[in-house]
């Protein structure tokens, strides 16, 4: 007879996570804990100016009034802040100047991810900046880029070789006090990407940036900058992975967005960090704060891919202050077994004839909780306002949930908003007219899934679509319902 | 070709099918015809494997091989198709997609190479040709917002592409005006050789003007009752059904 | 506090607390539902008026509200002359009546009845005897998870519509429920407590509002525990027209059983705030659930829908349509939220919330939820914020309508498929004529 269910679902719950290993690198690592000493040792390990010590430290003293938000749908273990350790290098030369000095035990760690660097360098001209556990390790390209005047390089590097544009820029669209997890991440943060597209440059090459936690014990803060000077253009990647751990491993990220007037933005996302096993021991809390500002005629495009993370926790938003500035949100959320995703986007109207899209595909199968949470919100002057959202669940099997809370708050008349929302399983027949042409329910799965989330899909560059493709399914093998 | 012995299919513990016997050889055309309720879909279901519908006696020989235990994709894999009443939805996938996905699903199942991107598109622009589908339609979402007659179509146009020795169409002329009748009938004609077999599942005899059966069997309440020449047809439109009761 | 003459006035919810003692006292001690009161009382105590830290309150504030000293019990029993009210009432329509006047019964205004059917008030049903069976297998049983609004309606529950309907017994008129307001007291808290029981195969048709007769303040806490058994069929409509003095939170609780059909309109044009909690529990297969919902307000009125629909098992059905058209400074929230258990497969579950900002200063607010734990189910929601259809609007001034009147007809068209489900002829017309009335115009919409 046929393949049944539960042979599929023995099979795949042996499969484990595809990047769960660990690289036997040597690293210099913080004891574990947090205190104004730590903040400190890290700012001045990366050597500092003293403006962004004071500014580490403002933070620190803020987070430690603030508390642990609690009003998103998911259910997690507290993280203990004095159980983590905040920084961690892997061992030898601080910088390094070429790919040469790199540890060649890393750089298998990232042929093993699928970014084989001097491949990268030569074929596909993707710019990438590398950051493991807490250290920006490679940054490809740089020479091609800075021809153009583009700067893209480690934000400790930034801070140290151009302290006007970070000062200038931070915390200016997530501020400080912005929530608990953002402002650790300001008092902590170790390092991440930066990158400064000049006036009218259309930045020729996809900038990308990999994250990867390696160390155990260790807590992730990278900190995005991107700034897309007026009339300019960048697209923008990043990947995250993680090896597996039987621990939770905490990950508080920010990234801010500035587009300036007519520059565009295009933000993708494939987050694949270690989503736990199948009983839901370990596996990363990713509580992310992501937010662009739009100038006048600007544009920014989020798009993600999120398979990976047990609590996964995140609102890629975008703030339209100019006239004309448009956002958009586009995103694929699938958890499988115990994994829990609440994550929507924010769009917040300010200027005059703004629009906004939202497009969110949430695929919930096994034990797994999956929310859309999301605002659109007019406010009283942005006249001529256009919003369209849709979000869409697939669920597989009826042990898993999925769940949507929009908050649509509109303040002037001339706007138009609409929200759409549905909710459906694969239906017996689609996969039958699969069977009948020689396609296996595994595949008919995977092609059903595809198709559900292709207008997302396409809105990834083309080097990227592949690979979320594949990690879609990865991530949903075992969870026929 | 395909031997079908003393079959009793019941859904839901309800019987449907009472002993069917039928024997088709490569080369020929079968019609089934039948009053609505007679079982002729769920016939057509039975041997494509659906699982719906519960096998309580007898056999399928399909090529030699009891087919009764394999799997819907295994029974396709070895060449049975079926072209669906009702075809189904699936949005976002292409019908380019989803045919080379199962021609792909096909090739592996024999242990043969994926046919090369070039080599499938040529041969998708001259089957889409024969069945004079237009190549927009090739990368619209399958049978999503089709017309009736487009879904037959997209569902012939498989058939042209999958080749397989067993085609079993169900209904495939209702919902069908009477140009895209002909197109349907003609690619059909076209595809019949001397080493695959038709079988035609079908309420009305109009089909029959296009695509000649070389015998016809009427099937009733769950038996098939007359089984003649192409004759047996134009009786049955003359007289009704009520004339087999 | 300095510079202020204002007295200082204790907080409304100290004030209520303290005067449950007294309250209790003066009513029945003995009563079947004491410990019930006692109980609630002591988690409104601790829970407090709701506030906007509260996601359900997100929107909607209380403080201003709570500010007034209110009388909680009016002193006099003050009687009203029919021909003063009997524009609150339906036209040439049969109808029992239930009214109430400054939360006393009325019963030269009321027709009741105890032939067949059970259509009088709680405060007979709490203390009689022949009532206590029905009170102690209903009264209270939905309410136990609660918001600390219907904690308080409870602890003070003491009159209020008594309706219980025995089985297979279909009423063939409809029952009115009014609650008067006079203004006798300067400022008034009313807390009235409905209870109405369907048995199996029952079914019937109610209609209720709140109308103050003067400007004073009334702040009106109201609670319905309805009961829908086995293939009953309830029609409830709720005429919220009472003027912008008034507020009123209107905590209804629907429990069904299988086979069983209710339909909840509520009509929103009046009052100052107006909020509607309307809970559906679902306990048997194959129920219906329909709630519809017009409000057009303008000023600074403010409605907020907050609707439940608990799809706890198979095969179930629930639709949800709510239009609101929104002028002035008034405020619309829409929150509802829908939610299925994982055995209620096959489950449809829609949910539509359209509205039009007539205003700049008007605002919106809609979240509209799903919560959606089993797989075999057709849920979806739509929501839309838009303006009246400029090309219309042209078309129909085109042909000579005015401004006026043509967004008036637009906007009718707008809320149309709401008042269509409306089986009452009397009370359909008489909704047409406050929307043309709210709306300013003086046409009729039975084009």
């Amino acid at each position: 007879m046929a393949y049944t269910e539960e042979e599929l679902k023995k099979e795949l719950e042996t499969k484990e996570y595809e990047y769960g290993f660990v690289t036997d690198i040597e690293s210099d690592t913080f004891p574990v804990g947090l205190n104004e000493g730590i903040v400190k040792a890290i700012s001045k390990r990366k050597e500092e100016p003293e403006w962004m010590t004071d500014w580490r430290l403002k933070a620190f003293k803020s987070w430690q009034e603030m508390e642990e938000p609690k009003w998103a749908n998911v259910k997690y273990p507290k993280p203990d802040f004095q159980k983590i350790s905040y920084y961690s290098a892997p061992k030898g030369k601080d910088k390094y100047n070429s790919l040469d000095e790199v540890d060649p035990e890393l750089l298998k760690t990232f042929e093993k991810l699928g970014i084989s660097i001097n491949e990268q360098k030569k074929l596909t001209g993707v710019a990438i900046d590398i950051v493991v556990d807490s250290v920006s390790v490679a940054t490809t390209f740089k020479e091609t880029l800075s021809k153009k005047g583009i700067i893209f390089c480690s934000i400790s590097e930034a801070i140290k070789n151009h302290p006007d544009l970070v000062k200038k820029y931070i915390g200016s669209v997530v501020p400080q006090k912005d929530n608990f997890y953002a402002t650790l991440n300001s008092a902590v943060f170790s390092d991440g990407s930066f990158c400064y597209i000049p006036k009218g440059v259309r930045c020729p090459m996809e900038l990308s940036t990999y994250f990867r936690i390696n160390q155990a014990g260790t807590g992730q803060f990278e900190r995005t900058l991107v700034i897309a000077d007026k009339d300019s253009y960048v697209s923008y990647l990043e990947g995250c992975t993680a090896p597996s751990r039987d621990e939770n491993q905490l990950h508080a990220a920010v990234v801010e967005l500035v587009a300036l007037d007519g520059a565009e933005i295009k933000y993708s996302t494939v987050q694949n960090w270690f989503p736990g096993n199948k009983n839901g021991k370990g596996g990363v809390f990713n509580f992310v704060t992501k937010r662009g500002i739009c100038h006048t005629n600007s544009k920014i495009s989020w798009t993600q891919v999120e398979t990976g993370s047990a609590v996964t926790w995140k609102y890629p938003s975008c703030i339209l202050k100019g006239d004309n500035s448009i956002g958009e949100f586009y995103s694929i959320a699938v958890t499988n077994n115990y994994q829990q995703a609440d994550t929507g986007t924010k769009m917040i109207h300010i200027g005059k004839n703004t629009k906004s899209t939202i497009l969110s595909k949430g695929i919930s199968a096994g034990k797994s909780q999956n929310s859309y949470r999301g605002l659109v919100q007019i406010n009283a002057k942005a006249e001529n306002a256009r919003n369209f959202s849709q979000c869409d669940s697939l669920l597989m099997g009826n042990k898993c949930g999925a769940h949507t809370f929009p908050y649509i708050e509109v303040k002037n008349k001339t706007a138009i908003v609409e929200h759409e929302a549905s909710t459906s399983k694969i239906g017996e027949d689609q996969i039958f007219y699969c069977n009948q042409r020689g396609i296996d329910t595994e595949q008919a799965i995977a092609l059903i899934v595809n198709g559900f989330s292709k207008e997302v899909l396409n809105k990834l560059p083309m080097e990227f679509a592949v690979e979320a493709q594949k990690l879609l399914e990865i991530s949903l093998e075992g969870s026929v319902g | 070709m395909l031997t079908i012995d003393n079959l009793h299919v019941s859904v839901e513990g309800k019987p449907i099918l009472n002993g069917i016997n039928l024997n088709v050889r490569a080369g020929e055309v079968h019609a089934i015809m039948g009053p609505n309720g007679s079982g002729k879909s769920t016939l057509s279901s039975v041997i494509a494997g659906n699982e719906a519908y519960e096998v309580t006696k007898g056999d399928i020989i399909y090529k030699n091989e009891n087919i009764i235990e394999l799997a819907a994709e295994e029974r396709a894999q070895k060449g049975i198709f079926m072209s669906f009443q009702y075809p189904v939805e699936i949005p976002g996938i292409t019908v380019t997609n989803f045919i080379k996905t199962a021609i792909n699903s096909n090739l592996r199942a024999r242990n043969e190479e994926k046919m090369p991107a070039n080599i499938m598109l040529k041969k998708i622009r001259e089957k889409a040709e024969l069945l004079e589908i237009d190549s927009k339609f090739l990368s619209r979402s399958l049978n999503e917002g089709f017309s009736g007659g487009e879904k037959k179509r997209n569902e012939i146009f498989q058939m042209a592409m999958l080749e397989p020795s067993l085609s079993i169409l169900d209904e495939t002329d209702s919902g069908l005006d009477i140009d895209a009748l002909k197109i349907v009938a003609n690619g059909v004609n076209k595809l019949k050789n001397k080493n695959n077999a038709v079988i035609l599942i079908t309420h009305y005899q109009r089909l029959l003007d296009h695509i000649v059966p070389d015998y016809v069997h009427v099937l009733h309440e769950g038996r098939i009752v007359k089984s003649g020449g192409k004759e047996l047809a134009h009786e049955l439109e003359e007289k009704g059904y009520d004339w087999i009761k | 506090m300095i510079g202020s003459n204002k007295k200082t006035t204790m907080p409304l919810a100290d004030k209520l607390v303290s005067s449950f003692l007294a309250f209790e006292l003066d009513i029945d001690i003995q009563s079947p539902v004491h410990n019930i009161r006692t109980d609630a009382i002591k988690k409104f105590e601790k829970l407090g008026f709701p506030h906007r830290k509260l996601e359900a309150w997100k929107y909607t504030s209380l403080n201003k509200l709570l500010k007034e000293d209110y009388t909680l019990f009016s002193k006099k029993k003050n009687v009203l002359d029919f021909k003063n009210v009997k524009d609150f009432f339906l036209d040439n329509t049969e109808s029992y009546k239930l009214i109430f006047v400054d939360g006393f019964f009325d019963s030269f205004l009321s027709q009741t009845s105890h032939e067949k059917v059970d259509v009088c008030i709680m405060s007979a049903a709490l203390s009689k005897a022949k009532y206590t069976s029905i009170i102690k297998k209903y009264f209270n049983k939905s309410i136990e998870k609660g918001d600390s609004l219907s904690q308080l309606n409870t602890a003070f529950s003491k009159e209020g519509a008594y309706i219980h309907v025995p089985k297979n017994i279909i009423l063939e008129k409809p029952i009115e429920i009014i609650h008067f307001a006079t203004g006798n007291e300067s400022a008034l808290m009313l807390q009235p407590r409905n209870l109405i029981v369907l048995e199996e195969g029952a079914q019937a048709e109610i209609i209720e509002s709140h109308q103050s007769l003067t400007d004073n303040p009334i702040f009106t806490n109201s609670v319905s525990e309805i009961f829908v058994s086995k293939n009953a069929h309830l029609d409830y409509y709720k005429i919220q027209n009472d003027r912008l003095s008034s507020s009123l939170i209107d905590n209804t609780y629907i429990s069904q059983e299988r086979d069983s059909n209710s339909k909840i309109h509520t009509f929103s044009f009046g009052g100052k705030l107006t909020r509607n909690n309307l809970n559906y529990y679902q306990k048997g297969s194959y129920i219906n659930s329909t709630m519809k919902g017009i409000t057009i307000i303008d000023d600074k009125q403010l409605v907020d829908h907050h609707t439940l629909v608990d799809h706890a098992n198979p095969n179930c059905e629930s639709h949800q349509d709510y239009k609101g058209i929104y002028s002035g400074s008034s405020t619309g929230v829409f929150n509802g939220k829908i939610v299925v258990d994982k055995i209620a497969q096959k489950t449809n579950a829609f949910q539509k919330n359209n509205n039009i900002l007539l205003n700049d200063k008007s605002t919106i607010n809609s979240k509209p939820q799903l919560e959606i734990f089993a797989d075999d189910v057709k849920c979806s929601h739509g929501c839309t914020i838009g303006q009246l259809d400029q090309d219309a609007l042209f078309y129909l001034r085109a042909r000579g309508i005015p401004k006026k009147e043509a967004e008036a007809l637009l906007t009718y068209a707008f809320a149309n498929n709401v008042l269509e489900s409306v089986n009452i002829p009397a009370l359909k017309s008489k909704i047409k004529k406050i929307i043309a009335n709210k709306l300013g115009v003086e046409i009729g919409f039975d084009l």
